[in-house]
């Protein structure tokens, strides 16, 4: 994969507060990146730089091989899909997704044959009168998504693209969203606050806080082994203990010896211990790695989300399909690839 | 909301004493024989066919109607640069403009008015500062431009509060969504600003057009005492000749003009809006 987009250094302050430390991040071509954290970490900022609404303090931006800090936004190939979708509402589907076109001076016939393939592209063919305050939210994401590609940018920036549409709505566009990315083969990058949607869409997701990117990773990278605490808490629900790494491969929590997969920490160097709910799983007293009480359950539909105190007073979350009683003494038991070990810190 | 209707009739009552009642009675005048009493109504179309025969009426009707184009026009040209740089200054600056704008209204349009004539008069400040370059005193006062000057400086305040408005409260992402599809800042300003502030233009140009075209204290201070505007003539048939049924019919006749005009502005308020 070639580089499309290379981020050196870029940091950026308003009224004195840092947005942006020195963020570094090469996008390739053709791949789904998103940038994840929660508002006010930065990713906001960053797409903005990319989509040249924003000028760096100081850090380049390259793209394609040539420096585009300096190059406003309309001369950039680049598109962006915006937050509230920012269609026009003095125009129709069709003339919202034209926009581009007929600044290009294109002829009309090529236009109305792009408009009318890109309107197929996201599923609201026959809707080109239609004026977009009549179209419901979902509707108008696609008008804004359509009125982005018609122009066949390299790049198409989404800015939390999903964040105004309901539950359902919102899995169905992840889904559609990643097809159309499949089908005209551009690079996304895709701004969110949302951890599921990140692990749903992308190739590559970048962790932000506070302006500093904290990891960068595939999301199975990103979920099964998160680099730090904040990391491992923003990625979904995980216990996390601290613990000892005794020497490699083996590390001690609840006042026991544990095998593990991690190597390469200083012997018995202190380590924080990270077990995902889901892969704790009830278990009988002669086979449990830890002994413990429940203290709440609560039905979630697919499982039960479970409290369990062990005996040495460390509350568990697990994700579990068994039923089991406030008070049950239980057995908890995992694999050793099962543990992920981090730094402290 | 059913339990607070009854809370509006004092309202209907006040308006209809002081709206529809005088708006009747103008009517009423506008086709009663003059002198007669309202309560015999002796119908008469006498009223009308003589400003529609009087061509001095109808000259002073066409030149109303084109001072009041041009006022609006200038207002429009004027006001529009001026809301726009008012609607993108920042913080405090803002505030400044909007308060440069409002301020001269707190004070009474007579009495500002009557400035102009300081300003504009043959020993006035504006000739004294011509003098003082060495350009020969113009003759301003008691002319068509004059009272344009004058009414101007007094409506456009007006454009510019509607204009400013109809600007702030557009949203900007659709300025960043424009220049993201490849419009440079004239691009942006043509098909997305400007059409988006048309219903703004549309209400500024109707709250300066309508004064504008009656407008009667502002020609007599500028214009002088031979200088008629429509609004001239229907004072003096209230207030001198005493031909209160003439002075309605008038009245009718500009409020059926007015209503015309305002209903053409608004179609082209629509169809722009549709084919922009």
């Amino acid at each position: 994969m070639k580089k499309l987009i290379e981020l050196t250094g870029i940091t950026k302050d308003f009224d004195g507060q840092r947005v942006l430390d020195g963020v570094s991040l090469d996008i390739m071509e053709n791949e789904f990146v998103t940038l994840l954290g929660p508002s006010g970490c930065g990713k906001t900022t960053l797409l903005r730089i990319l989509g040249g609404f924003l000028e760096q303090d100081s850090g380049t931006v390259v793209f394609d091989g040539q420096e585009i800090s300096k190059l406003p936004p309309n001369k950039r190939e680049i598109n962006t899909v915006f937050q509230r979708y920012a269609l026009f509402p003095h125009l129709n589907v069709f003339d919202n997704i034209a926009f581009g076109l007929h600044l290009k001076k294109l002829p009309k016939a090529v236009i109305r044959e792009k408009v009318t393939g890109v309107l197929k592209l996201v599923g609201l063919s026959g809707f080109e009168k239609r004026h977009v305050n009549q179209m419901s939210g979902g509707q108008q994401q696609r008008v804004a998504i359509a009125r982005a590609l018609v122009n066949e940018p390299k790049v198409l920036l989404l800015d939390e693209p999903l964040g105004a549409l309901d539950l359902k709505l919102r899995k169905e566009m992840q889904r559609e969203l990643k097809k159309i990315q499949q089908e005209v083969g551009i690079t996304f990058v895709f701004v969110t606050h949302d951890q599921e949607e990140a692990l749903t869409m992308s190739d590559k997701v970048v962790v932000m806080r506070d302006g500093v990117i904290q990891q960068l990773g595939t999301p199975v990278d990103i979920y099964n082994e998160p680099k730090n605490r904040y990391v491992a808490e923003f990625i979904g629900e995980s216990n996390i203990v601290d613990g000892v790494m005794l020497r490699d491969y083996e590390v001690s929590f609840e006042g026991r010896t544990f095998e593990c997969e991690d190597a390469g920490f200083a012997p018995n160097e202190e380590v924080e211990v990270v077990i995902r709910p889901e892969d704790l799983e009830i278990t009988t007293p002669e086979r449990a790695c830890i002994m413990g009480t429940v203290r709440s359950v609560l039905f979630k539909g697919v499982h039960y989300e479970t409290m369990v105190e062990s005996d040495s007073g460390i509350v568990y979350n697990m994700a579990t399909t068994d039923r089991t009683e406030v008070g049950d003494r239980i057995g908890l038991w995992f694999g050793p690839d099962e543990l992920h070990i981090m730094k402290k810190g | 909301m059913k339990q607070f209707r009854s809370m509006s009739y004092p309202y209907v009552v006040w308006i209809t004493v002081l709206i529809v009642v005088p708006m009747l009675l103008i009517v009423g005048y506008a086709f009663t024989v003059n002198g007669t009493d309202l309560l015999d109504f002796q119908f008469t179309l006498d009223n009308f066919q003589k400003f529609f025969q009087d061509t001095v009426f109808l000259e002073v009707l066409i030149r109303s109607l084109r001072v009041a184009l041009i006022t609006t026009v200038l207002c429009l040209l004027l006001g529009y640069p001026a809301a726009y740089i008012i609607a993108n200054a920042l913080g405090k600056n803002k505030f400044v403009l909007i308060m440069l704008v409002t301020l001269p209204t707190w004070i009474n349009m007579l009495v500002r008015t009557y400035a102009w004539v300081g300003i504009l008069q043959k020993d006035g400040l504006l000739n004294a500062v011509l003098g003082f370059f060495g350009i020969a005193p113009l003759e301003l006062m008691y002319t068509d431009t004059a009272v344009i000057i004058g009414m101007v400086y007094n409506f456009i305040p007006f454009m510019i509060l509607q204009i400013y408005t109809a600007l702030t409260k557009m949203d900007h992402a659709l300025i960043e969504a424009a220049a993201d599809l490849g419009a440079n800042r004239v691009m942006c300003f043509l098909k997305v600003t400007f059409p988006l502030s048309l219903p703004g233009v549309i209400s500024g140009i109707t709250l300066v057009f309508l004064p504008a075209v009656s407008s009667f204290f502002i020609p007599k201070l500028l214009g002088g005492g031979s200088y008629m505007l429509i609004g001239n003539v229907i004072e003096s048939q209230f207030l001198t000749v005493g031909n209160w049924s003439f002075g309605s019919a008038i009245s009718l006749i500009m409020a059926v003009i007015i209503m015309i005009s305002m209903y053409i502005t608004r179609r082209v308020d629509k169809n722009g809006g549709e084919n922009a």
